[in-house]
């Protein structure tokens, strides 16, 4: 062995032990995909003060054009009344004035009895909606009961909290039935998290608002409420740009969530044009 | 955000045999916000000559003006009708005019040489530069994709009928990928004995 | 003489409803070289005595024939330097119609922008009127046809079959009614242009002495002395 010291042999690679071999890969690998361990764990961004820096380097981007310019555009909705929870979303996924898809899932599916709909950054919404499915589930195995959707909707906002001033763009809802009844919450980017019965996230929101404040009542029969949700998401889908694509129309009820249509918009305008003649 | 791109449209030409087409959309927006469906940006400048402009929709109309004002005291100075060579290089003049204070708008230039029947399709930048090529011609917030469509659809020597459903398809594709156009179109195909216009039935969000 | 008092102002007119100082132009140009014009059925032909006043004068240096375009030419009657003025004005119009359309100027829209220029000298203050007119020939390529017009210094025009201007103008015209026929060709017409310049030229006429200028569907050209002098072989 002294011998090997002497000759600095000790330091290659293959005289080195199997568990101390192991221990460096998995230190590079920490490093370089810190999130698969720990999601809450992103890289900083590579200079000081990022809560700063990063709107600076945003706003010097708008000039020379060199900016995160990342997927946006939506409509979603979603209200309470006495059938349960009704969302309905829009499927298009811009970015600036070009479409990236006309079959985007906005509305993502966290467990048999909660839905979460995104706006605003695609990528945002679909990572934290990952990360939350994976509370959610923890959560029940550790308390032998599903998680209520304030609890849910908190965990998000802790989230939010945790990224505040980072530039993370998110506008969703989070809805689901638990042992209080229907739920229904707003959450955003800014760590702001509501309960309420009504309401509409995203670049189309105030079309949609329009259609949807004309026709709500509490007492809507459930055809009536899947049309309303439709008609309001097409409606927002015609006068917004960056909405379009597929009306997707979702129910929660005690027995969890249903998808009740995935309609083209195409097919609905014509049809709406037609029925107003 | 481009000014160019403030109201969205766009607008597409194509040569066929002894055939032009022009094709628009109907779309005219602030942005984000749909105002209007039935927005034409083709028109008709003469019996075989149609003009295409897209951009700012308050530059649209005002060349649009100044161009019929320039071509009638043309025609009435010289007793003859324009040809659509003549009236691209007198639009390229207009343009070029103002150089540093330019129209936000992109024309596009579709006819029959009203004595040889011979087509013609021209475009220009905001301040006049002249391209006529001999296959087709775009326009407007979706002109990438409008390229990538004619480019893959368009054969010389198309039949009036072939030629709408060319340039229909490229339409139609190219601006289902763009936010700012679309929400209908109108072809118009025009012939040495005939013109004839066809609105599309398109998607509407 | 009363017309006098009306003659210092060209804007103010006489009370019979002259312009005098049109008149006085007019007998410049009355005064001036004779020139003639002829239309042939695949041309124009337009031709003018040239003949220096000393024996002196290095000849074939100052012409009378000017080309204003590719397709356009023009000769005069009156003064020299009022004519270079408005070929340098012609030029600049036919330059300033193809830059704008990216074709040939009409004959008829050159004579007709000319004709402007002249008349704005009968009604602007501090100028007089040009003491010249004009024989304006060229090709129509949209009629597929020659034309041939007269510009005076009234801003009037007029498109002739054939004309004669200048001195001995009438005898000139006569003998151009004489001689005309719709179906002359471009070599007929040199040669009937030469002889009426010739019926009141003075002295012995040699290719120097007159400048002849030709139009046709391929342009305007000035005839160099040697084919005038195989023209003035068939006289």
């Amino acid at each position: 062995m002294a011998l090997q010291e002497i000759c600095g042999l000790s330091d290659a690679p293959y005289m080195k032990s199997r568990t101390h071999f192991l221990k460096s890969t998995e230190e590079e690998m920490k490093n370089s995909t810190s999130n698969i361990e720990n999601c809450y764990s992103l890289s900083a961004p590579p200079f000081e003060n990022p809560m700063q820096n990063l709107n600076a380097i945003q706003q010097h981007g708008e000039k020379s054009g060199i900016k995160i310019d990342f997927d946006h555009g939506t409509t979603t909705l979603g209200f309470k009344y006495q059938g349960g929870v009704l969302l309905a979303v829009d499927s298009r996924a811009t970015g600036g004035q070009f479409i990236g898809s006309q079959s985007m899932k906005k509305i993502v599916e966290i467990n048999d009895y909660m839905l979460g709909t995104l706006a605003g950054g695609a990528a945002d919404c679909v990572y934290w909606d990952r990360v939350l499915t994976q509370e959610c589930r923890l959560h029940e195995l550790r308390n032998k009961e599903r998680i209520s959707v304030a609890a849910a909707s908190k965990i998000m906002a802790n989230i939010a909290h945790e990224f505040k001033g980072m530039g993370l763009s998110m506008g969703m809802m989070l809805a689901g039935y638990d042992k209080r009844g229907p739920g229904l919450y707003y959450v955003d980017n800014d760590a702001q998290r509501t309960p309420g019965n009504v309401f509409s996230v995203g670049s189309g929101s105030i079309y949609a608002f329009g259609v949807l404040d004309s026709g709500y009542r509490w007492d809507l029969t459930d055809e009536e409420a899947q049309e309303l949700g439709r008609r309001a998401i097409y409606h927002a889908t015609f006068r917004d740009a960056y909405s379009g694509g597929i009306v997707r129309v979702y129910q929660v009820t005690k027995d969890g969530w249903i998808n009740i249509s995935n309609t083209d918009c195409m097919e609905l305008h014509y049809k709406y044009a037609e029925e107003k003649k | 955000m481009s000014i160019l791109a403030y109201n969205g449209g766009c607008v597409v030409a194509m040569r066929g045999k002894d055939c032009v087409a022009i094709a628009t959309d109907h779309r005219f927006g602030v942005q984000a916000q749909t105002i209007d469906t039935d927005f034409e940006k083709v028109h008709q400048v003469a019996p075989k000559m149609f003009l295409g402009l897209v951009g700012l929709q308050t530059d649209i109309l005002t060349v649009r003006e100044r161009l019929a004002f320039r071509k009638k005291l043309y025609e009435i100075r010289e007793n003859r009708e324009m040809t659509p060579k003549v009236f691209s290089s007198m639009l390229s003049n207009f343009l070029y005019e103002r150089r540093f204070g330019p129209y936000f708008i992109e024309p596009v230039i579709a006819g029959l040489d009203p004595k040889t029947s011979e087509p013609f399709i021209c475009n220009m930048d905001l301040i006049g530069c002249p391209n006529v090529p001999d296959d087709f011609v775009v326009a407007g917030t979706c002109g990438e994709q409008l390229y990538g469509m004619c480019e893959t659809l368009w054969k010389p020597d198309l039949e009036p009928d072939q030629l709408f459903e060319v340039i229909s398809q490229s339409m139609i594709n190219a601006f289902d990928r763009d936010a700012i156009s679309g929400w209908g179109a109108s072809v118009y195909i025009i012939e040495k004995d005939k013109i004839t216009v066809k609105k599309l039935k398109t998607r509407m969000d | 003489m009363a017309t006098e008092r009306y003659s210092f102002s060209l804007t103010t007119f006489s009370p019979s409803g002259k312009l005098v100082q049109i008149e006085y132009a007019l007998a410049a140009v009355a005064a001036g070289a004779s020139s003639v014009g002829i239309l042939a059925s695949n041309g124009v032909v337009i031709a003018t005595e040239n003949k220096p006043k000393s024996t002196l004068y290095e000849e074939g240096t100052i012409h009378r024939v000017e080309m204003v375009a590719e397709h356009i030419g023009m000769v005069y009657s009156g003064m020299g330097p009022d004519y270079r003025l408005l070929v340098r004005n012609a030029r600049k119009l036919a330059q300033n119609y193809f830059l704008t359309y990216k074709e040939p100027i009409p004959v008829v829209q050159l004579v007709q922008r000319v004709a402007n220029l002249m008349q704005e000298y009968t009604q602007s203050g501090g100028v007089r009127p040009f003491g010249v007119s004009l024989l304006i020939c060229g090709w129509d390529h949209q009629e597929e046809r020659p034309y041939l017009f007269q510009c005076d210094p009234s801003g009037s025009y007029f498109a002739w079959k054939a004309t004669a201007m200048g001195k001995n103008a009438v005898n000139g015209k006569t003998f151009l009614e004489k001689r005309y026929s719709d179906d002359l060709e471009l070599d007929d017409a040199i040669y009937n242009a030469i002889k009426t310049l010739k019926e009141s030229f003075e002295g012995k006429m040699t290719a120097n002495h007159i400048e002849v200028g030709i139009c046709d569907k391929t342009g305007f050209k000035r005839l160099d002395t040697a084919t005038i002098n195989d023209h003035l072989a068939n006289i």
